[in-house]
């Protein structure tokens, strides 16, 4: 049986359609990974599945029960966990008063293990609370009554680098001890790591389901270079750069990498002349055009290292391709 | 059971403490001023009421204030307690569901395995913080205050118009309610719940003695009138029964319209 499935689930705003027949189904002890760009439906989805709203037409099940039967959907949630995209809490009322309602509720066998992991100020009150302390607290409450299913949309916006790690860690070991994970994101980097399977939705249709591997393999990074001199866009002719997309500027005029220093030597005659000073000893700083280029790249990353190497490289980012960018490849970026 | 009524209950205290308070100055200002306003007037005190435009007279109840009974009816119970109070249960009751959707925490709570019919009545049954509070020590600082300055009211009566008015205010807090499930936003909720009794207090009153007097059989005013209770210990039953009948229809049909609701 599948911890959830949706089928054929269509949801009509009116003036948008947010999910046209979306189907799909995530197994028992899978972590699936919905992904899109913000808008493409993927809260529909998930709000749906939750009983929040109904569907305009089709449906669905959660741990086997109808999330269109409210007294069926009742049961399942005792064993579901969840935490919506910008979970709110109570203002007034500390993070330990809603731990408990919840869990007179649903129950807290987990509690202590998890305030341990991510360490909300539970005395403090939920006005005082950071966005990310909130959504600790929210991550707290989605997993202290040990569900079977966990439910969650963008679980890590908001997160600072060392939580979103300590998140992914914490949902490998879930995932171990045989939870079942639904969540969204519309950063694939982010959830990259702790996902068997992801669904790609955009606008509102299911694109694909498949496993990372392949997803990975075929998406390709984005890649922000800035090298000295005028260079064109035939420099980076290499198997796998797709969109290069080249500008030059005058080295002298600086930007944001040397900007900084400028403002800092405060002893410098106004108007001063600096481009004259010795100061070939920062990298970063050149003489002449600095041209940057971006592309993306699915190719060997060693070859495109070598043809780098070629040029002086004063600055690069290579980073998880945007998932926008992925359905421009792949999934064709005009049709609607 | 009665989780969520006791958690929402629990954070009412502060504010049914803040109203109580607020009340109990209210009833104290009047009580004390009555004596100087009687014995300066005397037995011309009615008299005053003939300068009243008379609508205003029918819309807050003043028919006599050569008692204590009369003036405290008009002045106190019409005005402070069956529209001043009512709004307040009004507004209290339009806040609700509103200002969880609004706020979005509705997502939060409807992810409990709770029913959402459950989720509508216990809100409601929180409110009960706020009555109990207004209902038992506004009556006792009526009665002790008459007491004190010389012109006592029957404890029984003032006793009676509080219970009476228990099952107005649900009725108030009910029109709140269906407000509060129909608009996402606990502002204008609250702004529709209370034009709505006001709009009713005022038609009830002045549509009385016209060809249209059928018109204020909705609205809740018809079914308290202080003036009966408290000058003529008259107790009406039946009307509360009416009030108690409303709240219970008015519930219910907050709770089917936030059971078919799409939560935005």
């Amino acid at each position: 049986m599948a911890a959830l499935e949706v089928e054929g689930l269509t949801k009509d705003y009116g003036e948008v359609l947010a999910n046209d027949d979306v189907t799909f189904a995530v197994e028992e002890g899978e972590v699936f990974g919905y992904l899109g760009p913000n808008g493409a439906g993927k809260t529909t989805t998930i709000r749906t599945m939750m009983g929040f709203q109904s569907p305009t037409s089709g449906g669905g099940t959660v741990l086997g029960h109808d999330v269109t039967d409210e007294a069926d959907l009742i049961a399942a949630k005792r064993r579901i966990g969840y935490l919506p995209a910008n979970p709110a809490f109570d203002e007034g009322v500390t993070g330990r008063e809603i731990l408990n309602l919840h869990a007179s509720i649903k129950g807290d066998e987990r509690r202590a293990e998890l305030l341990e992991t991510f360490d909300p100020p539970i005395d403090r009150k939920v006005r005082d609370y950071s966005t990310g302390n909130v959504q600790k607290l929210g991550l707290v409450q989605a997993f202290m009554h040990d569900p079977d299913l966990v439910v969650m949309d963008e679980p890590t916006a908001g997160l600072d680098p060392l939580m979103q790690r300590a998140f992914n860690d914490f949902v490998e070991a879930e995932k171990e001890r045989g939870l079942t994970v639904f969540l969204s994101s519309h950063v694939l980097s982010e959830v990259r790591r702790v996902c068997d399977r992801v669904g790609i939705i955009r606008q509102g249709r299911l694109v694909t389901t498949e496993r990372i591997e392949d997803l990975l393999h075929r998406t390709g990074k984005f890649v922000r270079v800035r090298v000295a001199g005028e260079v064109g866009a035939a420099a980076f002719d290499l198997d796998g750069v797709h969109d290069v997309s080249c500008s030059t500027t005058d080295g002298r005029q600086g930007d944001d990498a040397s900007g900084a220093d400028d403002t800092a030597e405060a002893d410098d005659p106004p108007d001063g002349e600096t481009v004259g000073r010795p100061d070939a000893v920062d990298p970063r700083r050149v003489d002449g055009p600095v041209t940057e280029c971006t592309f993306t790249f699915t190719g060997d990353v060693n070859e495109l290292i070598a043809a780098l190497g070629e040029r002086r490289v004063l600055d690069l980012d290579i980073e998880e391709a945007p998932l926008e960018e992925v359905f421009m490849r792949f999934y064709g970026g005009t049709d609607a | 059971m009665l989780e969520l009524a006791r958690y929402e209950g629990r954070h009412r205290i502060r504010g049914a403490a803040a109203a109580t308070a607020a009340l109990s100055g209210f009833a104290l200002l009047y009580i004390f001023v009555y004596p100087t306003f009687a014995e300066s007037l005397g037995v011309d005190i009615d008299r005053l009421l003939e300068a009243y435009p008379d609508a205003l007279s029918k819309a807050f109840g003043v028919q006599s204030l050569a008692t204590i009974e009369g003036y405290l009816a008009s002045e106190l119970y019409t005005f402070g307690w069956l529209l001043i109070v009512g709004i307040y249960f009004a507004y209290a009751g339009a806040s609700l569901i509103a200002a969880d959707v609004e706020r979005e925490r509705m997502d939060m709570l409807l992810s409990l395995p709770v029913s959402r019919a459950r989720v509508v009545l216990e809100a409601f049954a929180s409110l009960a913080v706020p009555l109990v509070a207004l209902s038992t020590a506004v009556p006792v600082v009526v009665v002790v205050a008459t007491e004190v300055v010389g012109y006592p009211v029957p404890a029984v009566d003032v006793a009676a118009i509080h219970l009476l008015s228990v099952p107005y205010l649900t009725t108030c807090a009910g029109i709140g309610l269906v407000a509060s499930v129909v608009f996402d936003r606990a502002g204008i909720a609250q702004r529709a719940a209370a034009g709505v009794l006001v709009g009713l207090f005022f038609a009830e009153s002045l549509v009385t003695d016209t060809d249209f007097e059928a018109v204020g059989v909705v609205s809740p005013t018809r079914y308290l009138d202080p003036n009966a209770v408290l000058r003529e210990s008259e107790y009406a039953l039946g009307d509360a029964a009416v009030l108690v009948v409303a709240t219970l229809a008015l519930v219910a049909v907050a709770v089917a319209i936030f059971r078919r609701k799409d939560i935005e």
